[in-house]
């Protein structure tokens, strides 16, 4: 037998694999849905203290083996979301509020009202690469990272992870001005953009948006392995995870769960359960017991 | 982004024109496309017409679709697609019961063998009703200005339903609601195309998810057995920013 479970900072996990944010997950009854279809739990949509209407269509580009998406950052602000957080617990499987905001205040407020409505944990966007005053513009300047992770952690009992991003020129820097926090979420989407040759113009509404799928999992990796390295925290990797192989590898640079977000919308919500039966397949195989085995193993201590 | 050149501009309704244009890729009824005018937004618009030559008939309801009025024999329309999952086509009598602009779903539905209720707020807005056999059509429009005063679920409700294999339905969520209902102890199978607000189009935004379904994908259209079973549906939708708000 082996065991796929996960214990992330005291959080059970029936399996390594959440369902990252961003990814169906606006709606209580989706987010309950994607849990009842395999995934051991859900990060929400990132939820700020006031309504946020987000960018005008088109949102996202599909592309071979990636997609861009501006979606915005829309959600229904902090209090409204309380609905949605009550239709997905019901599920009872762990579901972590991401939350995002420009000032420690802002984070503060929300995570409190995120630990009342039954998060298991909070993920601070600290990484959305194209919304101005927030995100990475918040995430990059390492006093304010390091004030929201005090403010936060000062009001909340549930862990807090950082989700960090890889647009940064200094993630060593970064991750360090964000030790207080329990752990990381690496990595987020990539700044990048698409052009129609036809149209003669960016196809998003907002010009700019954030790579995600397949054609990012190297970068993710390479970051999981830095970040592991220096800090050795519990990481949850992201970034085109769509196979249980992928999400072995990122295991091995040091993730001790992992997030799945693109390949859900590529495969679908069945994704989860195939990911499950894939990783105790190659177990069996590889003759590992449990995961502890290998997270962090291809890293050098 | 696939780019086609308009064949043919159609005047259907005051409010709704239907463009041609040559494609050649197969496309099931029911399915839909994301209709990018640049510069202007992107809408969900399902296929009018599937076979070599397709279309999408388009009505005037906000900017991007007004800006899609606009367009004239030889311009040229952007998508993507086709997307989710479309009718079941069975041999046999089919009824087709259509709301508004819902009708451009079921058109590729429509044959020699179909008897349709088509349904408007007036007289003027009734769709693709010529493509019915006089005797086989069925008429309401909320001010009684042609046929039933009324939805068609008080027509579907004086009808022997048992001679039809198929049912197809498609328009506003109340009046599909209201047909589901009365449907789905009596027959289940049959099918509407569902619609709800639409960012993505690929299952990743959960814009058009109801009840844990996403619209773009295990949809548009889903059996009546199944929507009777979607309690968001006929109650409860988000908004654009994601704010649950009820459906009217």
């Amino acid at each position: 037998m082996v065991n796929i479970e996960r214990n992330l900072c005291g959080i059970r996990l029936e399996n390594p694999f959440l369902l990252a944010s961003g990814i169906l997950d606006e709606n209580g009854y989706t987010m309950k849905k994607v849990m009842e279809d395999g995934a051991a739990g859900v990060v929400t949509k990132s939820i700020s203290k006031e309504e946020k209407t987000g960018y005008k269509t088109p949102v996202v580009v599909e592309l071979e083996g990636a997609m861009i998406n501006a979606i915005g950052l829309s959600n229904p602000g902090i209090d409204a979301f309380g609905e949605e957080m009550k239709l997905a617990i019901k599920c009872g499987k762990p579901v972590i509020g991401s939350i995002f905001g420009s000032l420690p205040d802002d984070f503060r407020a929300v995570a409190i009202k995120m630990e009342e409505f039954g998060a298991s944990a909070i993920e601070l966007n600290l990484s959305c690469p194209h919304v101005v005053g927030v995100g990475l513009e918040v995430g990059s300047d390492p006093v304010l990272v390091r004030a929201i992770i005090r403010e936060v952690k000062g009001s909340v009992k549930i862990p807090v992870f950082a989700k960090l991003s890889p647009n940064l020129s200094n993630p060593g820097e970064i991750a360090n001005a964000a030790l207080d926090s329990d752990g990381f979420t690496l990595i987020n989407t990539v700044r990048a953009m698409a052009i129609d040759p036809h149209a003669r113009r960016p196809v998003l509404s907002n010009a700019y948006g954030g790579l995600s799928g397949p054609a990012i999992k190297y970068i993710g990796l390479r970051m999981v392995h830095e970040i592991y390295r220096e800090t050795g925290r519990p990481i949850m990797g992201v970034g085109g995870i769509s196979s249980a192989l992928d999400a072995v590898e990122y295991m091995m640079a040091g993730s001790a769960a992992v997030q799945v977000g693109t390949a859900v919308g590529m495969h679908g919500r069945k994704i989860f359960k195939e990911l499950t039966l894939q990783l105790t397949e190659f177990m069996k195989e590889e003759g590992i017991a449990s995961l502890d085995e290998i997270v962090g193993i291809a890293v050098k201590k | 982004m696939i780019r086609a050149r308009i064949n043919n501009v159609r005047h259907e309704t005051p409010s709704v024109n239907t463009l041609t244009f040559t494609w050649d890729h197969a496309v099931q009824p029911g399915q839909f496309a994301m209709l990018w005018m640049p510069g202007y937004g992107e809408i969900p618009m399902s296929f009018s017409s599937t076979g070599k030559e397709k279309a999408f008939t388009v009505k005037n309801y906000g900017l991007t679709s007004s800006k899609v009025l606009e367009l004239v024999d030889g311009d040229y329309i952007y998508f993507r697609g086709p997307y989710g999952r479309g009718y079941t086509e069975r041999k046999g009598r089919s009824l087709i019961i259509g709301g508004g602009s819902g009708m451009a779903s079921l058109r590729p539905l429509i044959n020699d063998d179909s008897y349709g209720i088509v349904s408007a707020k007036t007289r003027s807005e009734l769709l693709f009703r010529h493509m019915f056999h006089e005797a086989s059509l069925m008429v309401a429009t909320d001010d009684g200005s042609e046929g039933v005063k009324g939805f068609p679920v008080d027509i579907l409700k004086d009808m022997d339903i048992s001679p039809f294999k198929n049912i197809y339905i498609c328009g506003p969520e109340m009046m599909i609601f209201s047909i589901v209902k009365y449907l789905a102890d009596k027959r289940p199978e049959a099918e509407a195309s569902l619609e709800r607000s639409m960012k993505c189009g690929i299952g990743v935004c959960d814009s058009c998810s109801v009840s844990g379904f996403q619209l773009c994908r295990d949809g548009p259209v889903f059996s009546v057995g199944e929507i009777a079973n979607m309690k968001e549906y006929g109650h409860e939708k988000l908004s654009f920013s994601g704010r649950r708000v009820p459906v009217t």
